[in-house]
């Protein structure tokens, strides 16, 4: 009797907490009601702040800082505050050694070395301007990574984890305003899902169509296909501080028994090309050089027997099942070299398929044993976009860098004149070619639906989409669908398109890409222009400018974005993995503490 | 005690009085249409299975690339259904590798049957010792066995599958282990309760009193009792664990490329539904058709062995 009573009593107390567990108010506090309601009806909510909290609510030194910004700096201020970097360039490896504000709308770019891709590199998203007192506030990290503040043409709306980004209009741009009111950005890993909520009229565009359904697309009179410029490059990575890749005649060995002609026929869409150089020939001297080498199973076999594995060996090739302009059906491809490292070579290779963002992590710290398929697109239109990113002496993702092609990538980047510098991309291109760090093997053409009423629809070579300037017929918002939703909306501190290209509808660069074009063009600077030697550059930065938070725009916004980024003493260089990647590999970090 | 009966008992059913259990549950599956369809559908993937290498064209990782002028994902071509004699024959078209789909999904039954008796073998093994264990022995050990199976069987069973198969790693062979692990309840389950009910029969009570040792009590009076219900269980058991191997793989977690499981390969051409549809459907057609095949049978059996079936 005494156990069933005390059954009945704990039976009772285990009916009250789970009531009381699934009570939605009370204990929780006021937070949770709202935060339910914002992620609930995105939309409906304007007027609510959103976005982000205003500067206002920063602490108290953060509002003393934000004050000179209303008026105009003094000397001291200047001396203090108003610049970050380097006192001298020894020892240092990066770019950027300095970076003063000359007076509150003026900046000024002190370089180590010269930098002719300068302008084309601070147009990319990843060096967004947000307001000083919102970075300092955030630390530089958590809400800054959901809630960007830019003075781009959208602001953000509101972020639903899983389901959707919503945008709205900024009624205060400065220039040409944003063609819909609202903006919303949606994801779907499935080619075949976003092609139907096209034709469903569900979604606006979609990126990456599945090269199957270019045919679909264009034989349907309701939408519209427009082809995107191969601006990138698929390859076969290897790092060479695992065996057997530490052997070059291995790597070299790879590069001949793979037959790349038979995969860009099978697997990618028109306007796609086998890869003659690891940057596209689109870009100037991209492919200067000796082509790469044409398929040879005899020679590959006998590099493979020459390096002590005649009867070939067991790797892994490694992927993420992320569709990509420059590799559009992951997974075919993958199992299509499988078959031919092991009909070719006699190399038995397992498939290993890893999520996207522990595959990037991997390959990039040159943790990966075996094979792996990746990609570049470009960000910029410049050679060292592409070779210096990947060759680079900091660049660990295929073993240990060579300085028989880093040297060079070094010397070229400091000419501006494309002629004068070919003689040295050749050799660079050369020693790619001899030292075989990865394969190259595609240029892919990639292709963007849009329903046939949008107007001004765009496919960037830079696979940035400026999604103000497109209207989708007489509709109140413009549903874009891409493949993944962004991993955070700091940019400053991510890599994927999916991230940048949201970025870019909110938080703007000095330059900007031109729409549908690669071409630098002012953006918050009114202009950058650089000293005779191209060591130093002054922006010009533009006047009336306000940021989403109703925050005017000046210098030293401009040197608390970059400082964020690139000085990795600051405080506020934090961000979302810490890595900020494209800040250390185009400019090079500062103030690295040693390991 | 012996329930009454009303009826006078007719010659047919004294002449099976005569009949065996196993004749008799035989007689009752052999009237049952359904199950003999099964069985004709599960005797046939066998058949398939066994004699793969025969029926197949290509070998299923075969790339026709260069050898053959089909394109990816090319329909099916049939020569008596009016395909160009010209072009070369593939009953269910062609893969997105250029692979012959017919001579994958043949060679997929080997992976599915196999799949499916491994499965349910390593799960009855277990669970059928488990079960009897703790039925007879009773006490801590079944409290403490029972107790952790009911944990087990508190999960989705795939879910369970699935994070089994993140800690082992994906592949075909972790793929069937997870699933046989999270079926052991099932079986642990059934033959405990058997062996509950059968040990305070007087048979049992009999031959302790009489001195045989208790593991020849259970393993030769008690657990034959279990025997009908297993096979019924274990038949059914089969096309599911077939299903939850197919959707494993369909996630990535179980067979990986090339090897053509049938889930697999509904996977890697999920996105081509619409442009190309054979290459899901005819994979997906497998699968239905062995699970269905196994279910069917399972069904029979059971409605053959169980005696409160009888005359229904």
């Amino acid at each position: 009797m005494k156990q069933f009573r005390l059954f009945t009593l704990a039976a009772i107390l285990i009916v009250a907490a789970m009531v009381l567990a699934a009570c939605p108010s009370g204990q929780t506090g006021d937070q949770a009601p709202a935060t339910t309601e914002a992620v609930a009806e995105p939309t409906a909510a304007p007027e609510q702040p959103t976005v982000a909290p205003e500067p206002t609510a920063a602490p108290e030194a953060t509002v003393a800082e934000a004050e000179p910004t209303e008026a105009p700096m003094d000397d001291a201020a200047m001396a203090e505050g108003m610049s970050f970097g380097l006192e001298s360039c020894d020892g240092f490896d990066g770019i950027v050694q300095k970076v003063v504000a000359v007076d509150d709308m003026t900046v000024e770019f002190d370089l180590c070395k010269p930098d002719p891709a300068f302008l084309s590199k601070v147009a990319f998203s990843a060096f967004g301007i947000q307001p000083s007192e919102w970075i300092e506030s955030t630390g530089g990290t958590g809400d800054l990574l959901d809630h960007p503040i830019g003075t781009g043409a959208y602001m953000l709306d509101s972020w639903n984890r899983g389901d959707s980004i919503v945008f709205k209009k900024n009624a205060d741009y400065w220039g040409e305003p944003a063609m819909t009111d609202t903006l919303v950005f949606r994801w779907l890993t499935e080619g075949a899902g976003r092609l139907l909520e096209l034709q469903s009229g569900t979604v606006d565009g979609i990126d990456n169509l599945s090269p199957d359904d270019f045919a679909t697309v264009e034989a349907d009179s309701n939408l519209q296909l427009l082809e995107r410029p191969a601006l990138n490059v698929f390859y076969v990575g290897m790092t060479d501080t695992f065996a057997p890749w530490d052997n070059v005649q291995v790597r070299q060995a790879i590069a001949k028994g793979i037959d790349r002609q038979r995969i860009v026929d099978t697997f990618y869409p028109a306007g796609s090309e086998v890869a003659s150089h690891f940057t596209p020939c689109a870009i100037p001297n991209g492919c200067v050089g000796d082509d790469w080498y044409d398929f040879n199973v005899e020679e590959a076999k006998a590099l493979l027997a020459d390096a002590g594995f005649p009867d070939g060996f067991s790797t892994k090739i490694y992927y993420r099942d992320v569709a990509r302009s420059y590799l559009p059906d992951p997974s075919l491809v993958a199992q299509d070299i499988q078959a031919q490292l092991k009909e070719n070579l006699n190399i038995d290779a397992s498939i290993e398929v890893m999520e996207s963002g522990a595959f990037i992590a991997a390959s990039s710290a040159g943790d990966l044993d075996g094979l792996y398929l990746l990609g570049w697109g470009a960000d910029y239109p410049h050679i060292t976009n592409f070779l210096d990113y990947h060759f680079g002496r900091a660049n660990v993702q295929f073993g240990d860098p060579h300085p028989e092609i880093y040297d060079l990538l070094e010397k070229g980047g400091q000419i501006a004149d494309p002629a004068e510098s070919e003689a040295i991309y050749v050799d660079a291109n050369n020693a790619i070619r001899e030292l075989v760090p990865m394969v190259p093997i595609a240029h892919g053409g990639s292709g963007l639906a849009y329903l046939a009423d949008v107007e001004g629809a765009q496919a960037s070579p830079l696979g940035n989409e400026y999604m103000a300037a497109m209207k989708p017929g007489d509709r109140a918002q413009f549903v874009w669908m891409q493949n993944a939703e962004p991993i955070s909306l700091y940019c400053g501190d991510e890599t994927d398109g999916e991230s940048l290209r949201a970025c870019e509808q909110v938080t703007e660069s000095l330059y900007a890409y031109e729409i549908n074009g690669t071409a630098a063009q002012p953006a918050l600077a009114t202009s950058c222009d650089p000293n005779e030697d191209l060591t130093v550059w002054t922006c010009k930065l533009r006047e009336g400018v306000t940021f989403h938070d109703g925050s005017a725009f000046d210098a030293k916004d401009v040197l608390a974005s970059w400082q964020a980024g690139l000085d990795a003493s600051s405080p506020t260089h934090v961000g979302n993995t810490g890595a900020f990647e494209y800040f250390s590999t185009l400019w090079g970090l500062m103030n690295v503490p040693a390991q | 005690m012996t329930t009454s009966n009303n009826f006078e008992p007719s010659e047919i059913d004294l002449r099976r009085r005569k009949e065996t259990p196993w004749i008799q549950a035989l007689r009752s599956f052999v009237r049952q249409r359904s199950a003999i369809l099964g069985m004709i559908i599960i005797g046939g993937i066998m058949l398939v299975a066994i004699f793969a290498n025969q029926i197949a064209p290509y070998q299923p990782d075969q790339v026709l690339i260069g050898q053959e002028s089909v394109k990816k994902r090319q329909p099916p071509c049939i020569h008596l259904l009016g395909c160009p004699k010209d072009q070369p024959q593939h009953l269910m078209g062609i893969d997105g590798n250029v692979r012959d789909e017919f001579s994958r999904v043949v060679f997929g039954s080997r992976i599915s049957l196999m799949v499916g008796f491994f499965t349910v073998l390593v799960a009855m093994s277990i669970g059928v010792i488990l079960g009897a264990l703790a039925g007879y022995t009773g006490r801590w050990i079944d409290d403490g066995t029972m107790r952790f199976l009911d944990v087990l069987l508190a999960f989705p069973s795939l879910l369970l599958a699935i994070a089994i198969v993140s800690v082992l790693g994906p592949g075909l062979t972790n793929a069937m282990l997870a699933i046989a692990i999270v079926t052991i309840p099932v079986y642990a389950r059934v033959m405990r309760s058997v062996v509950l009910s059968a040990k305070e029969e007087e048979y049992v009570t009999a031959a302790r009193s009489v001195g045989v040792p208790n593991n020849t009590i259970l393993f030769r009076h008690i657990m034959p009792n279990g025997v009908s219900p297993l096979i019924v269980l274990a038949t059914l058991g089969i096309g599911t664990a077939i299903l939850d191997a197919a959707a494993l793989s369909f996630l990535g977690l179980g067979a990986q490329p090339p090897t053509p499981e049938w889930g697999a390969m509904l996977s890697a051409e999920r996105n081509q539904v619409f442009s190309a549809p054979h290459l899901v459907f005819f994979p997906g057609l497998a699968i239905m058709l062995v699970v269905l095949g196994f279910n069917l049978l399972g069904d029979g059996l059971r409605d053959a062995l169980d005696p409160r079936m009888k005359n229904r």
